[in-house]
């Protein structure tokens, strides 16, 4: 409970740090909101009666607090622009953002974790040597070329994937799959080679431990001692790194996104970019550090469940 | 006599290191019949760990195994079985207890799932009568409340208690070869004697056949019928046990056996360790390899090696050119 607390405590020190910073770095953009609203042909004076119906004119931490004291009753602001509420905005586009996400994660950890467990295994060999380089190959292109690559083989030459559109789940599974498949395996595959390669790492280590020879005197098949043995003590580092991969997740999500024309959170904030659309970026930004944080926090609760030393010293403090 | 359960013929293995080959295990031979326990003793590095493990089959993958060495098993070549054999074979005829009960034992999975899989795989039980024989072997080896040891990891139980459950895994299919590994040297003193008598207790019951191996010459006396000395990857004494320790013959023996410290010593005595360290196992010098350490070293010990010969009654074994005759001062 303790530890739930001081993780809070935590939560709310980055929130803070987070929203200012990017209160602050938004304000000092280039470009004027009230210009684009007014219109091209609108004199000094529309544009200045604009600025100060949407609160432009004040000073930039009077508006930050203003804002803040919103947040906290749940009042994100609505955009400039559209005057669609921001947190309505946010929700109703984040179910899609998160399961492109966590497809894009299940399909790295599809490839990472058997890859990974191979290598251990073999280490050394050329089935290892092999995994690595197309490992290497993987991780050394960006996201955003591999999802060209991927809809130029799949959409363009065998036209067994869509390049771009979003069904929702309402049109059916598979519908909504299918349009999925392509944006989440182009994130996967910027990620998986990190995850193989610590699981690869750790379990080659775990494999020396005296309990592995121990299964072994025991008679236990290979694919036994891997999976049931080694695979959960290999596994404390990888789940770490899931933590700080949501980063890149989101940050790939978001670039992804506008390729394929999937109306997730990240489309919703490159819009607001370019837009100067303000209060949608602090909102979208400030929602994005929240998921990171929580995401983190999961992946600790996580531990727990895999590692059953930290489960009992948790109970008893 | 009936044919040995074990027997071990010129067993060579050697590891491939940067440096030349590691002579690990050079030249044993030995045989163990069903019922009886051979200790074998010497210090660390002196093969008997690697020899262990040649039996069970678990060498690294940089192991070169002698050309003549066989290992026979209840009359099956252990070397010309395919792994399959051979897995079928671990855990279940050949068992194994390891040395540190903290870190043999997966962390991650229950007490009662660490004995049950054993008899899962090697027996055909189910999860739940697999559950139901590890309380029964839990309690067989002394776990207080076994009912609720059995759901508990091996962190919340003490060293002593988590070799126990080694023990318990050992026991779980009724195999007739037992190697215990130094199954006593990471625990506190006071649990060393219970788990020592556990073994012996367990092994007479059983009508099992075990190979007790150790640095401590104490471990093995009134625990094993008959005691193997080991040196630098070779046997150099062998004995029945009361008669290794009434009439010791090799002076290494007789160095481990001067090493124990006494309870009737003097206060504030130095222990006699032995000078010197164990020969280079990739380079070994010429003759025998205990000679630079050796208090009664003479020309020939330095020019030929000793082979391991029995004496005409057959009850005892050295490899000395210069045995010494009775009792254990050199």
């Amino acid at each position: 409970m303790r530890y739930i607390l001081r993780r809070l405590r935590r939560l709310c020190i980055v929130m803070f740090a987070v929203t200012l910073l990017t209160f602050l770095l938004v304000n000092v953009l280039p470009g004027d909101i009230a210009y684009d609203i007014a219109g091209q042909d609108a004199s000094e004076e529309d544009v200045q009666a604009i600025r100060e119906d949407l609160g432009l004119n004040r000073p930039v931490l009077v508006r930050y607090i203003s804002w803040l004291s919103g947040v906290f009753v749940g009042d994100w602001g609505a955009s400039f622009r559209t005057g669609e509420p921001v947190l309505e905005a946010i929700t109703s586009r984040f179910p899609v953002s998160l399961e492109l996400m966590l497809f894009a994660q299940l399909l790295a950890l599809l490839l990472a974790v058997p890859l990974g467990v191979v290598s251990a295994y073999r280490a050394g060999s050329r089935l290892d040597r092999g995994i690595a380089a197309a490992g290497f190959a993987a991780v050394s292109m960006p996201a955003f070329m591999v999802a060209i690559l991927l809809i130029l083989l799949f959409s363009m030459y065998l036209s067994v994937l869509p390049a771009t559109g979003y069904e929702p789940i309402s049109e059916g599974l598979w519908a909504n799959l299918r349009g999925m498949i392509l944006p989440a395996l182009s994130i996967a595959l910027a990620e998986w080679t990190i995850l193989m390669r610590t699981l690869r790492a750790e379990m080659i280590g775990v494999l020396q431990e005296d309990y592995i020879a121990l299964a072994r005197a025991k008679g236990m098949a290979d694919w036994h001692i891997l999976v049931v043995h080694a695979l959960r003590p290999s596994s404390f580092t990888l789940i770490t790194l899931m933590g700080l991969q949501v980063g890149n997740l989101i940050g790939g999500s978001i670039i992804i996104e506008s390729i394929f024309g999937i109306p997730g959170v990240g489309r919703l904030l490159i819009n607001a970019i370019y837009a100067r659309d303000f209060i949608v970026i602090q909102g979208c930004v400030t929602f994005i550090a929240i998921a990171y944080v929580l995401a983190n926090f999961l992946v600790d609760m996580a531990y727990a469940l895999l590692d059953p030393r930290i489960r009992v010293s948790a109970q008893h403090g | 006599m009936a044919m040995p359960l074990l027997q071990v013929i010129d067993q060579r293995t050697y590891f491939e290191t940067g440096r030349g080959l590691l002579r690990a295990v050079d030249g044993v031979d030995f045989e163990l019949h069903q019922g009886r326990t051979l200790g074998v003793v010497g210090e660390s590095g002196c093969g008997k760990t690697v020899l262990a493990r040649s039996i069970m089959g678990l060498l690294p993958s940089n192991t070169r195994v002698g050309e003549g060495s066989r290992i026979i098993f209840d009359g099956r070549d252990l070397g010309a079985l395919d792994e399959k054999s051979l897995r079928a074979l671990r855990g279940s005829e050949i068992a194994m207890i390891f040395q540190d009960p903290m870190t043999s034992l997966n962390p991650v999975l229950t007490v009662g799932k660490q004995i049950g899989e054993t008899l899962i795989r090697h027996h055909g039980l189910s999860r739940h009568a697999a559950r139901g024989r590890a309380v029964e072997l839990l309690r067989d080896v002394g776990i207080p409340q076994p009912e609720v040891r059995v759901d508990q990891y091996p962190h919340q139980l003490s060293g002593g208690m988590r070799q126990r459950v080694a023990i318990a895994i050992a026991l779980s299919c009724q195999p007739r070869l037992l190697i215990a590994d130094e199954p006593t040297t990471a625990l506190d003193v006071t649990v060393q004697a219970d788990i020592l008598d556990l073994l012996r207790r367990q092994q007479i019951e059983r009508d099992m056949s075990m190979i007790l191996i150790t640095h401590d010459m104490g471990v093995v006396a009134g625990r094993s019928d008959e005691v193997a000395v080991m040196y630098a990857g070779r046997i150099v004494e062998w004995a029945e046990t009361p008669e290794l320790f009434r009439n010791t013959r090799m002076p290494y023996t007789a160095a481990l056996l001067n090493s124990i410290p006494r309870v009737d010593d003097p206060p504030h005595r130095r222990i006699d360790a032995i000078a010197g360290r164990p020969p280079d196992l990739i380079h070994p010098p010429k003759g025998c390899l205990f000679a630079p350490r050796c208090g009664h070293v003479e020309q020939r010990c330095r020019r030929h090696s000793p082979p391991l010969q029995l004496a005409s009654d057959g009850t005892h074994a050295q490899a000395c050119w210069f045995p010494q005759s009775v009792g254990t001062t050199p």
